[in-house]
């Protein structure tokens, strides 16, 4: 059986920008809210600038878990590392928190745990914390859920099911469908890196 | 996706732009001094001089770096000189390993003339030191000019990697370039010919000297000479190329910093001067000083507008490469936001 290759599709078209992703995400895997740092965070963005016509977007945006990820082949001790079905994961007791990977992320998905967080994060979440340890963090496409079956936290919770989550090797998941139809694309993938994350523009389909 | 948002960063600041430039110019001393000492004239003093200060520089520059890791315990996994066969591909494990080993050839190759020299022999703590290491300071002699070259290819390594580094960041144009090594390498051997002038008229005063001043003073005429063509061609990259560069272009050309700083007083000056120098000399070494601290200077200063001056282009506004970093005071930050 050929290995699974996790993506996952945004269709900006029904995010009605409730932050419920935010939330999901922000709990599940603890990220510093004190500090205002998210793995996942959702822009309010206008768009167009005459008096006629300006919309309003709601961009989620999260680690893009790249096939070619720059922020693993920066990483110097491996901590940053890529598993056989696609996510990309840091290891906190690798990471030494040098930042390259910051650097090398065009989509701007790398954030500090410093060791303040750690212990605000031991007073915040209790004997639930998991953290022990300072990194670079990022999504992890919540590849503990996965790895039960379970969907990401922000995909579960997202209400207007902005957020699709599948299987690229599976000619018959809805992500695969909407990737190969080519309604879905990838950010900047001129960079080479190789995205896993594809959205479905609001404008192509209201112009 | 329609409608890009274009900003610098505030992750590396000025404190890598430092390691960045010590890192060139410790690697470089110590390339240029070997090479000296091996194939021009033996020379102890511009050894000790050399190779003492490259220790000191790339000591300096690595704490800079060391001070703002997140964990500095896990500091321990690039340390493994094994980092090399885990992740090959990464610019900061080779630097680390070319500093580390540059580190220790260049001193094994200074030991004979540190046990010669009665100054450090003398000097507290020490001079115990050296004692305990006469055994190494008599094979380094054995094999001195082997010991030399490890330290050269280490410390050529160091140089290369300073660019390489910034060369590994695909998102942004000015950055992920060719031209980039390129420039950082030719700037770090042009300082390195600058602060060893510092040296030779400075510390060192010898009348003996004064073929080996001229050559390096030629050497660095060179070299300035192509850095100002790698610099144009840079100018005519970000001006006429992407977006981003052109962003950059725009940080650039506004700031008197880069105008005045860098281009007229760290290259085109000193250039002058020195360009005088080799050809009509210069009855003081006062003229030739004044150019070398001016390189000096425009050595950092490249480094530190080309950290700040990195521009990237995202389908969203920056945050957490602004927001939450907070190693530098003040950022000539970009967000400006481009529309189709």
């Amino acid at each position: 059986m050929a290995n699974k290759h996790y993506a996952m599709v945004i269709d900006l078209n029904t995010c009605v920008g409730c932050n419920a992703c935010m939330a999901a995400c922000a709990i599940e895997n603890q990220t510093p809210v004190w500090d205002n740092k998210w793995r996942t965070y959702v822009h309010d963005i206008e768009i167009g600038n005459t008096d006629e016509l300006v919309r309003r977007r709601f961009f989620p945006r999260l680690c893009n878990h790249c096939d070619n990820p720059p922020c693993q082949s920066v990483c110097p001790t491996g901590a940053t590392h890529k598993l056989d079905n696609g996510i990309v994961l840091v290891d906190d007791e690798m990471c030494m928190g040098c930042r390259a990977c910051a650097l090398a992320c065009p989509y701007d998905a790398r954030y500090d745990v410093t060791s303040h967080d750690v212990e605000e994060g031991k007073k915040f979440f209790g004997e639930l914390t998991h953290r022990s340890r300072p990194s670079v963090d990022k999504c992890s496409f919540c590849a503990h859920r996965v790895m039960q079956g379970q969907k990401p936290a922000c995909v579960e919770t997202c209400v207007g099911s902005a957020r699709m989550f599948g299987d690229l090797n599976d000619p018959k998941d809805e992500v695969s469908k909407l990737v190969a139809s080519g309604v879905a694309k990838p950010l900047m993938a001129h960079l080479g890196t190789r995205p896993n994350v594809y959205y479905i523009s609001d404008i192509e389909r209201s112009t | 996706m329609d409608g890009m948002f274009y900003s610098t960063q505030n992750v590396w600041t000025w404190w890598i732009a430092l390691y960045l430039f010590l890192g060139g110019l410790g690697g470089a001393v110590v390339v240029v001094t070997c090479l000296t000492d091996i194939y021009i004239k033996k020379h102890k003093q511009l050894v000790i001089w050399g190779n003492i200060s490259a220790l000191i520089m790339l000591s300096v520059g690595s704490l800079m770096l060391f001070l703002h890791l997140l964990d500095p315990w896990a500091v321990i996994h690039v340390l493994n000189p094994m980092v090399l066969i885990n992740k090959p591909d990464a610019w900061i494990s080779w630097g680390t390993q070319f500093i580390i080993w540059m580190i220790v050839w260049s001193m094994v190759y200074t030991l004979p003339y540190l046990l010669e020299s009665a100054f450090w022999k003398k000097m507290p703590l020490v001079g115990s030191i050296l004692g305990a290491f006469t055994w190494l300071g008599n094979l380094s002699e054995k094999f001195h000019k082997t010991i030399g070259w490890l330290a050269i290819i280490n410390a050529a390594g160091t140089v290369a990697y300073t660019g390489l580094l910034l060369q590994s960041f695909p998102a942004v144009a000015l950055w992920h370039n060719p031209g980039v090594p390129l420039l950082f390498m030719v700037s770090a051997f042009s300082t390195a010919m600058a602060f060893l002038l510092l040296v030779l008229y400075l510390a060192i005063n010898d009348k003996e000297d004064a073929t080996l001043r001229v050559f390096y003073e030629r050497t660095d005429v060179i070299l300035i000479a192509v850095e100002l063509l790698i610099i144009f061609v840079f100018f005519h990259f970000t001006t006429y190329g992407l977006e981003s560069a052109r962003y950059t272009a725009g940080i650039l050309w506004n700031d008197m910093g880069w105008i005045v700083g860098f281009l007229a007083f760290g290259l085109i000056v000193p250039f002058l001067i020195e360009f005088r120098g080799v050809t009509k000399g210069w009855n003081s070494p006062v003229p030739i000083v004044l150019a070398a601290i001016m390189v000096l200077s425009g050595g950092y200063l490249l480094r530190h507008y080309f950290m700040y001056a990195g521009v990237y282009e995202r389908p969203y506004p920056a945050m957490n490469s602004i927001m939450q970093h907070s190693q530098s005071e003040h950022t000539p930050t970009v967000s400006a936001r481009q529309g189709y």
